[in-house]
């Protein structure tokens, strides 16, 4: 037990989190965007694996920049076509939600085995590349909390510092632009903002393109940083995760920081946990992101109800 | 008022023909995608497309993987319409398939196993164990509200991963460090159904005939008891059926946990049927997810669903074949069936395809390309 106590408050393992967190933190927002648009975005699951394996394949011919914005191009174009479907065509979007889903899982194995010439299971034949870590070993020269300092904010991923920047950005979007305004209400009662001339299906389509463009970066941190390289099917459930985070976030940027912070965390516990435990089954330790998710999903539900039988309503 | 009944059978049979259009057409869209898309990527398509639609039919062997697989999808596919008709997006039947055969290998691994009972006994403890596993997201909505999309998916990985843990560390295996049990004895292995020195389907076992009476079970559920009336009129409309005094929530609850059963039983169909035998680690391999496909195709009518099972049952096997036969990944197939449920469950309509099937049947190829490349 002390070298789990030891583990968890050193600077390695809070690095860790916030590898682990970055993937979820971005589908989360792009989740929040979607949900708060009035659409619950199922395939982000599908959009994270998709922008995986575009950024892999990308980043095997392209600098790694490119790939990203590859990775992110790739889930704002699935974004797009959820929308056509669900707003054009009028289908259920759940239902374009899985269509996707069951897309990304056989097509990703498919352009998989087309780039490695056959193999289905991993790109460690490709040559993919990863995002740089950004490097602050400056902070070192401050006296006293200096070492500390670089331990805890050096190392992290480019996109780490983005998704930190993108919360506040979102927070910013929705709460003090008129268009953020738009979005939420459009998803809070649509026949309101189009009486007022708001292009209502427009921002709809509109956020669902940013939800699958953070889902697609969200892919592409994943593959080119916390792994690098596709392994199929290497989101892992990370898309519904988020999804499970936008409603333990209460529907807020700050909230759903904070809820992909505790997933990620218990993630990054069962990154560590192998190392320290051999007697705890690998099985057991895969599952606490999805133990830990139902749980807060029914205490987080058993609050609301709670904070709704307050308000009198129902 | 002589004539109503009339009408009403003359305006289903048109509906069921626009139906019918829909899928067919959105069937030929997505095969003349996935048709551009082997042309670019294979080096012998025409072989490979060919092998994709006649190979299930080519031999009695294959013929019975096919059958097989449309025992399979038929289930889950009426999994997926109970919830579907009520308007639940649980999407548990995965996790349901894996404790559904978890539960049946405990029990076919006892002496039990050995007996007449063995079977019968697989099948309940099945059935009772994905009922429980379909049963829980259900009552955690109706009780908390907890979104059933999320909590079914994260069931489906907790179960994947139990029957990861329990296979390796558990249960008994032939040998040390290998992912699949022991054998299960004789008796509580599905009977083939059609084993004669002339005629030897393979794989063809007892499942196709549970597949079946699952459809007039569900039908008769559906259509002919007021609990079905109920389950539908929540669907259509919750809160109308609230007014009209009808309790939502235990409709909900129920029809999850009956389609929870569905999930347990399909389990016991892949691990007690002539394919396995035993119980191996991700034995599913993605078929209970496919369901949503039949379920949708289908409209959610149970009668409707063993038809669909019987097409897409066909490409799904056609494209494993493929898949060994030719240098095509069977992966292709996920095209199609994402294809095919963003078609049939938006306003998709082939109008104008229909149109031309009166004109002249030999144009339909044409304007079928020219929708799937405006995509």
């Amino acid at each position: 037990m002390m070298e789990l106590f030891v583990t968890v408050f050193s600077a390695a393992f809070f690095v860790t989190i916030i590898r682990t967190t970055t993937p979820l933190l971005l589908a989360t927002l792009g989740g929040l965007i979607a949900d708060l648009s009035g659409a619950l975005n199922v395939a982000l699951e599908g959009m994270m694996l998709i922008g995986c394996l575009t950024a892999v394949i990308v980043s095997v011919y392209a600098p790694w920049y490119v790939a990203v914005a590859a990775g992110l191009g790739a889930g704002a174009l699935l974004g797009l076509i959820m929308a056509f479907f669900a707003y054009r065509m009028k289908a259920d979007i759940i239902l374009v939600g899985f269509a996707i889903n069951i897309l990304a899982t056989g097509g990703t194995v498919f352009a998989l085995a087309l780039a490695t010439g056959g193999d289905k299971g991993t790109s460690i034949n490709l040559q993919s590349k990863a995002i740089p870590a950004v490097d602050l070993g400056f902070l070192s020269g401050i006296p006293v909390v200096g070492p500390t300092l670089t331990a805890l904010l050096s190392g992290h991923s480019v996109l780490s510092w983005l998704a930190a920047f993108l919360v506040f950005a979102v927070w910013y979007f929705l709460y003090r632009t008129p268009w953020g305004l738009w979005l939420r209400g459009v998803g809070e009662y649509p026949a309101a903002p189009e009486a007022a001339g708001i292009p209502v299906n427009r921002i709809r389509t509109l956020s669902l393109v940013v939800s699958g463009a953070l889902a697609g970066l969200g892919g592409a941190q994943l593959a080119m940083f916390n792994y690098v390289g596709f392994t199929r099917d290497m989101t892992a459930g990370r898309g519904f995760i988020a999804l499970g985070a936008v409603l333990l976030g209460a529907r807020h940027p700050v909230g759903a920081l904070l809820a992909a912070l505790l997933f990620g965390a218990f993630e990054a516990l069962a990154v560590v946990m192998p190392g320290l435990f051999n007697d705890i089954p690998a099985e057991l330790i895969r599952m606490i992101p999805f133990v830990v998710t139902i749980a807060a999903l029914v205490l987080f539900s058993i609050r609301a109800q709670r904070a709704l039988a307050l308000r009198g309503v129902k | 008022m002589s004539n109503i009944p009339a009408i009403d059978r003359s305006s289903r049979w048109k509906t069921v023909r626009r139906e019918v259009g829909r899928a067919v057409g959105a069937l030929v869209i997505a095969l003349v995608v996935t048709f551009v898309i082997v042309l670019f990527t294979s080096k012998a398509p025409f072989d490979a497309f060919g092998q994709l639609l006649t190979a299930p039919a080519s031999k009695p062997r294959t013929i019975g993987l096919w059958l097989d697989d449309v025992a399979k999808l038929t289930v889950t596919g009426l999994a997926f319409s109970l919830v579907f008709q009520a308007r639940q997006f649980a999407m548990g039947v995965q996790g349901q398939v894996y404790i559904g055969a978890l539960a049946a290998t405990y029990v076919v691994l006892t002496p039990l196993g050995a007996t007449w009972a063995g079977i019968p006994l697989g099948i309940a403890a099945a059935m009772l164990a994905g009922a429980i596993y379909g049963f829980l997201p259900g009552i955690a909505k109706a009780k908390l509200g907890a979104n059933e999309i999320v909590s079914s998916l994260m069931l489906n990985y907790i179960a994947i991963e139990a029957c990861n843990f329990l296979v390796r560390v558990s249960l008994p295996k032939p040998q040390a460090g290998v992912l699949t049990t022991n054998e299960f004895p004789d008796t509580a292995v599905y009977p083939q159904l059609i084993k004669f020195d002339f005629l030897n389907i393979t794989r063809l076992d007892l499942g196709l005939v549970f597949a079946l009476v699952a459809v007039l079970v569900v039908w008769f559920a559906l259509y002919r008891t007021s609990w079905g009336l109920k389950l539908r009129l929540v669907g259509h409309n919750a809160r109308f059926a609230e007014y009209a005094g009808i309790k939502s929530t235990f409709i909900m609850v129920s029809a999850m946990t009956a389609s929870g059963a569905l999930g347990g039983l399909l389990g016991s169909m892949f691990v007690q049927g002539q394919g396995y035998g035993k119980l191996t680690v991700l034995f599913e391999g993605g078929l209970a997810f496919e369901g949503i496909l039949v379920a949708i195709v289908a409209r959610s009518r149970p009668l409707a669903v063993p038809i669909v099972a019987l097409f897409y049952g066909y490409l799904r096997q056609g494209a494993q074949l493929m898949n060994i036969r030719t240098d095509v990944p069977a992966e292709v197939i996920g095209v199609v069936t994402a294809i095919i449920i963003l078609l049939v469950s938006s306003s998709f309509s082939l109008n104008f395809v229909t149109r031309l099937f009166r004109r002249n049947p030999a144009a339909v190829a044409a304007p079928a390309t020219a929708g799937g490349a405006t995509k």
